[in-house]
């Protein structure tokens, strides 16, 4: 009873939080991936492009390209048109426009470690080689699936539809010149058709979003940002921004978990294995009889 | 239209979410607060959801026949009641919804998308959310793409049936997983219910299994819908001139869907339809795409 009065109260007063009750509009793009794949990198990158007299910040970013999970929706309604929203929902039939970004998932097993100790959901002596096994479950942020349910979900129901663009963050981090170019050139498709293509804008929003850039913003806004807000300051969100870390951060063990798990999935997506590959096939190929 | 008009009609509409809430009344939908150990019975709408059901709680409740008065009781719809009430009720529950990586338990049933349509349309004249002159072949584009908008018919948020079906056949690994044909279950329903009763752990004898399949065959669902059509959501309040367990057969769409609407269905959806075993009856203009995860 009380839980209804105070879900009438958020009704009434509009705050409730948009998540998977948010109002999506048809021209509204989405930036979608997986946690700990890039997603905040990409919003200060597009941010910075689409308006480039106003320097993307933590303090900002969250009326710039809004993610769903900690806005309301009547705030988010109420946006100038088109919007272009970050998720990091599984498949979402009705999202019209969707850039979807994937990482190798053995980075994104070290990231999602750090990032998860930074928000105290474990240890700071916590073993990873007992982290990987839950990562591959899916336990962390459940809502959103496992990396392969997400990432899977997404290419195998969108792949090659002129209204899904599929960017690897390790090809943004290699030439992120030649990677925004292609974005610009979906956007201009969809919904943003006046976005700047000039090789110095591009350049410009590269240099705001550089880690170096984001580090020095995070140290000052971490406290007014709604993704830091009470995570431990001595942890960074913004942390090394590279492709490959897992090499030296990874025991061999959970480098082998993880490509037994989704090694055809990441073959498909060019991410090369480095156990021996085993007999697991891509397993999404197989339909029951 | 004004804008006052318009204003007032959305503050009439917003009182209306609020008093829905303060009710306890807003249905748990994608938002349902998913528990161990729940069981989901998913289908693209117009699949045999409600029968299926019927056949699943009649197996399980054995002093307690299902009828539409008690269904959603027994195994409810995510889209009728609350979270809030869901958790007090049997967690064997019905969801259209496309994939959700939460479900870990999944009753999937699957139809002719063909014979679908046709029921679609039936149902939208039933529930007087398109005019009565309307020929079917006006509903098939939204149908094709997944942009018809009815709360209660389809949903965007449900997909297409190729989202809704594919979604869920791509990521039916790692979870339990069971694949019913609609066309199976009309075929032989008792071998259909025993995989069935199989996958829920059931232990079932031939008498449990015909008392399940009499208690749920189309014309006792006849019987029950029209004494109790006022009495549950879906039919409340609907044409009661038209039943919404209607043929309850395959293939209708053979006689009832025009040929252009036939030809669009299997072009957009071909390979998936083959795969699944439904045979195309026209040669596609174009070879269609195969989906990725059909190669």
């Amino acid at each position: 009873m009380l839980g209804a009065l105070a879900q009438a109260g958020r009704v009434l007063t509009g705050r409730q939080i948009a998540g998977r009750g948010l109002t999506v509009f048809p021209d509204d793009v989405f930036l979608v991936s997986y946690p700990r794949s890039g997603n905040t990198w990409t919003r200060f990158l597009l941010g910075n492009l689409i308006d480039p007299n106003h320097p993307v910040t933590f303090s900002n970013i969250e009326s710039r390209i809004p993610e769903i999970y900690f806005n309301r929706d009547r705030f988010l309604r109420q946006l100038p048109r088109p919007r272009m929203l970050k998720s990091h929902e599984s498949f979402q039939p009705h999202y019209p426009r969707v850039i979807y970004i994937v990482r190798d998932p053995r980075d994104v097993a070290v990231s999602f470690y750090h990032h998860n100790v930074k928000a105290r959901n474990i240890p700071d002596d916590y073993p990873m080689s007992s982290f990987v096994p839950r990562f591959i479950a899916g336990e962390f942020d459940a809502k959103f699936g496992s990396w392969r349910d997400n990432v899977l979900s997404w290419t195998v129901l969108r792949q090659g539809d002129p209204a899904f663009l599929l960017l690897r963050y390790e090809d943004m981090k290699i030439d992120p010149a030649c990677a925004l170019a292609k974005v610009v050139a979906f956007l201009r498709y969809c919904s943003f058709p006046g976005i700047s293509s000039g090789a110095d804008d591009l350049q410009r929003a590269i240099e705001r979003s550089s880690p170096e850039q984001m580090r020095a913003l995070e140290k000052q806004e971490a406290g007014r940002w709604v993704l830091t807000k009470g995570t431990r300051s001595d942890k960074l969100f913004v942390r090394s921004a590279i492709s490959g870390g897992w090499r030296s951060q990874l025991d061999r063990e959970s480098v082998a978990r993880i490509e037994s798990a989704w090694g055809g999935l990441m073959q498909s997506l060019g991410y090369e294995l480095y156990s021996a590959p085993t007999a697991t096939s891509v397993s999404h190929r197989e339909l029951p009889s | 239209m004004s804008i006052i008009v318009r204003r007032i009609r959305g503050l009439i509409n917003h009182l209306g979410k609020v008093t829905d809430a303060a009710l306890d009344r807003q249905p748990a939908g994608r938002n349902v607060t998913v528990l161990p150990g729940d069981v989901f019975i998913v289908s693209y709408p117009k699949s045999g959801n409600t029968w299926t059901r019927f056949l699943v709680g009649n197996l399980i409740y054995q002093d307690e026949p299902v009828t539409f008065a008690n269904v959603e009781s027994l195994l409810p719809s995510l889209y009728v009641h609350s979270d809030q009430k869901l958790r007090k009720l049997p967690r064997i529950l019905k969801s259209h919804d496309c994939f959700d990586p939460r479900y870990k338990t999944v009753i999937y049933i699957v139809r002719d998308p063909r014979d679908v349509l046709v029921s679609a349309y039936h149902y939208a004249l039933k529930l007087g959310i398109i005019p009565e002159n309307w020929g079917i072949e006006k509903i098939v584009p939204s149908l094709l793409d997944g942009t018809f908008d009815s709360g209660m018919l389809v949903n965007p948020r449900w997909g297409s049936w190729y989202d809704n079906v594919a979604s869920w056949l791509a990521l039916k690994d790692n979870r339990r997983f069971l694949l019913l044909r609609y066309e199976d279950m009309l075929e032989a329903p008792e071998r259909e219910l025993v995989k069935v009763a199989n996958f829920l752990g059931l232990t079932v004898t031939p008498e449990r299994l015909a008392r399940a399949i009499r208690l749920s065959s189309a014309d006792h669902m006849r019987g029950l819908e029209k004494l109790q059509a006022a009495k549950w959501s879906l039919t409340k309040n609907t044409r009661p001139d038209m039943a919404f367990v209607r043929k309850a057969s395959a293939g209708t769409w053979r006689s009832e869907l025009p040929p252009q609407a036939v030809a669009d269905i299997e072009q957009a959806w071909g390979p998936l339809m083959a795969t699944l075993g439904y045979e195309l009856s026209t040669a596609a203009t174009k070879p269609a795409e195969i989906p990725v995860f059909l190669r």
